[in-house]
């Protein structure tokens, strides 16, 4: 009984903690400019980061290995420090966009804002992780961030004409008003949200911190191949209600307001309650999420000790390093730029980093050495393949699509 | 680079009696060490060799030992190349490990190791001075 109250407490979380800013704010505008035409690249996006999630996870819960030691030991200190570089700026600017959405998502519950909120969500963050206990925290987050289920609710309500809405889900290639440039790019930013690889190394390092093995890789598959897809649900009921209300209208998403405007007509005040607390915990879960995988990174590289399970005395320099990019994260936020656009930015070149995150993982889930009998099987190396195949296209064209079209404006 | 060349020797001739080789670049550097309570330590680094010197000839009675494993700034050559002064490397005595696997296993305490002083240095001088820093979170 324990055991399935665990099972399904790590699925609800999972679902719950999927959706991020990236999710939620990409999934807005793509459905506002494309309806559900993008749908296909959610699935994708899912698909993969349920096959290599659960790859690191299993890693770790087998070696007790997280990602990135195993990228240092595999890819040498040269090439992984040129990795260390690219995946920690991005984690960077991954952490930057969720604290923005954090004081974004106070400003719609306060009215005023979200300057003044930027420290105010800072010092939260720090606060939780210097003081709270890892599995606490991912379980209020998580369970709080299923308000965002309001969004599946108002899809109901808005009564859509299912056929209509469904038919560019179905049908992709009919063509859409926006140029194909526009669309690629936003297949691309879309793909970056859904397969961020920092879900990746907080999966792995957050195997270690429950300390995970072999017999809890049935909980960590439950948690990846049921709660991620439910989770991608949400993602496209971001997208499905954009597309019911904004599309129409030709309202572009500027700001996280214009995301919950489909909530709020549908259901009222009380659906838009609820879908600010949804944001509100969706993004400040993500916030500790990125906060802890820039620890988790520096201190995998380097050898440090690291770990939420440890007083942070125990674990200096990953603390210390984790402060500094929260101030660093602040301190762009200062600057003023508009934390929506630094998300848009960030699932592009999450995109860019997806090929250096999930090699090495892929060669080492095949190394006896560290999985013993728990190798990838054939159908998974052929899916990993595939999927890594798909993600260095992803990555390639991410840059030049960006530029072509002019960050989706053209 | 040199090209590889054939082995003088049949394969096994360079294994263990276990069957296993032993690759320096694959299983020891670039490797976690933990210590003996299973705290990170570090990473390997860089390795020290003893009984041979560039430029002396070659006691061949004496065959070269690892000696120490390098850490902190030792990693700096390897990325960006040139060196470091010797005064500033931070040795791990060989003798000190007790177990190659998946991890580097010391038979030490990270605390007792001079090598670990950065730690230290930042535990005792900024997190243990923060409010709630030697607290387990709760």
């Amino acid at each position: 009984m324990k055991k399935i109250f665990a099972v399904a407490l790590g699925i609800l979380t999972a679902i719950g903690g999927f959706v991020d800013i990236g999710d939620l704010v990409t999934n807005a505008v793509v459905g506002s400019k494309f309806g559900l035409g993008l749908a296909w690249v959610v699935v994708i996006g899912v698909a993969g980061i349920c096959l290599y999630a659960d790859m690191a996870g299993r890693v770790a819960a087998v070696s007790g290995r997280a990602t990135f030691e195993i990228i240092r030991e595999r890819l040498g200190p040269r090439t992984g420090l040129a990795n260390l570089a690219a995946s920690f700026l991005i984690n960077l600017l991954t952490l930057t966009a969720e604290i923005g959405g954090v004081a974004l998502a106070l400003q719609l519950a306060a009215g005023v804002g979200p300057g003044m909120w930027i420290p105010v969500a800072l010092f939260a963050v720090w606060v939780v992780i210097w003081r709270t206990k890892f599995s606490i925290m991912e379980n209020v987050a998580g369970l709080l961030g299923l308000t965002l289920l309001v969004f599946v609710v108002a899809l109901f309500l808005l009564k859509p004409d299912w056929g209509h809405l469904i038919t560019p889900a179905v049908q992709p290639w009919l063509p859409a008003s926006e140029s194909p440039v526009s669309y690629w790019y936003f297949a691309v930013a879309l793909f970056g949200a859904a397969m961020t690889p920092y879900e990746v190394f907080f999966f792995s390092s957050g195997a270690v911190e429950e300390k995970w093995t072999k017999s809890d890789l049935a909980t960590e598959r439950a948690n990846v191949f049921i709660g991620f897809p439910l989770g991608g649900i949400l993602s496209l009921a971001i997208a499905a209600c954009a597309a019911l209300v904004l599309l129409p209208k030709g309202i572009e998403v500027s700001t996280l307001s214009e995301v919950v405007l489909p909530v709020a007509q549908a259901g009222g005040q009380l659906a838009l309650a609820f879908a600010i607390v949804g944001i509100l915990a969706a993004t400040f879960g993500a916030a500790l999420e990125t906060t802890l995988s820039s620890g988790y990174t520096l201190a995998q590289f380097f050898g440090w000790s690291w770990g939420k399970f440890r007083r942070p005395a125990q674990a200096a320099r990953f603390h210390i390093s984790m402060i500094i990019c929260l101030v660093i994260g602040g301190g762009i936020l200062a600057t003023g730029v508009d934390p929506i656009q630094v998300t848009e930015l960030s699932v592009v070149f999450s995109a860019v980093a997806l090929p250096l995150t999930y090699f090495p993982i892929l060669v080492v889930a095949n190394d006896p050495e560290y999985m013993g009998d728990e190798v990838n099987g054939r159908i998974r190396n052929g899916f990993g393949m595939v999927f890594l195949l798909i993600i260095v296209i992803a990555a390639v064209a991410a840059i030049p699509l960006l530029l072509a079209s002019g960050m989706g404006s053209a | 680079m040199t090209r590889a060349r054939k082995p003088q020797q049949p394969l096994e001739w360079y294994r263990d009696p276990d069957g296993r080789g032993v690759d320096a670049r694959l299983h020891v550097l670039d490797r976690q060490m933990i210590d003996t309570d299973g705290v990170p330590v570090s990473t390997v680094d860089d390795l020290e060799l003893d009984g041979v010197e560039i430029g002396e000839s070659i006691d061949h009675s004496r065959p070269p030992q690892v000696s120490e494993i390098l850490v902190g700034a030792a990693i700096l050559p390897r990325i960006f190349g040139g060196h470091v002064p010797r005064s500033r490397w931070d040795r791990i005595p060989w003798e000190d490990v007790t177990r190659l696997a998946t991890v580097v296993e010391l038979r030490v305490h990270a605390d007792d190791l001079d090598a670990t002083w950065v730690e230290r240095w930042f535990r005792d001088r900024v997190i243990a001075r923060i409010p709630g820093g030697r607290h387990a979170p709760e």
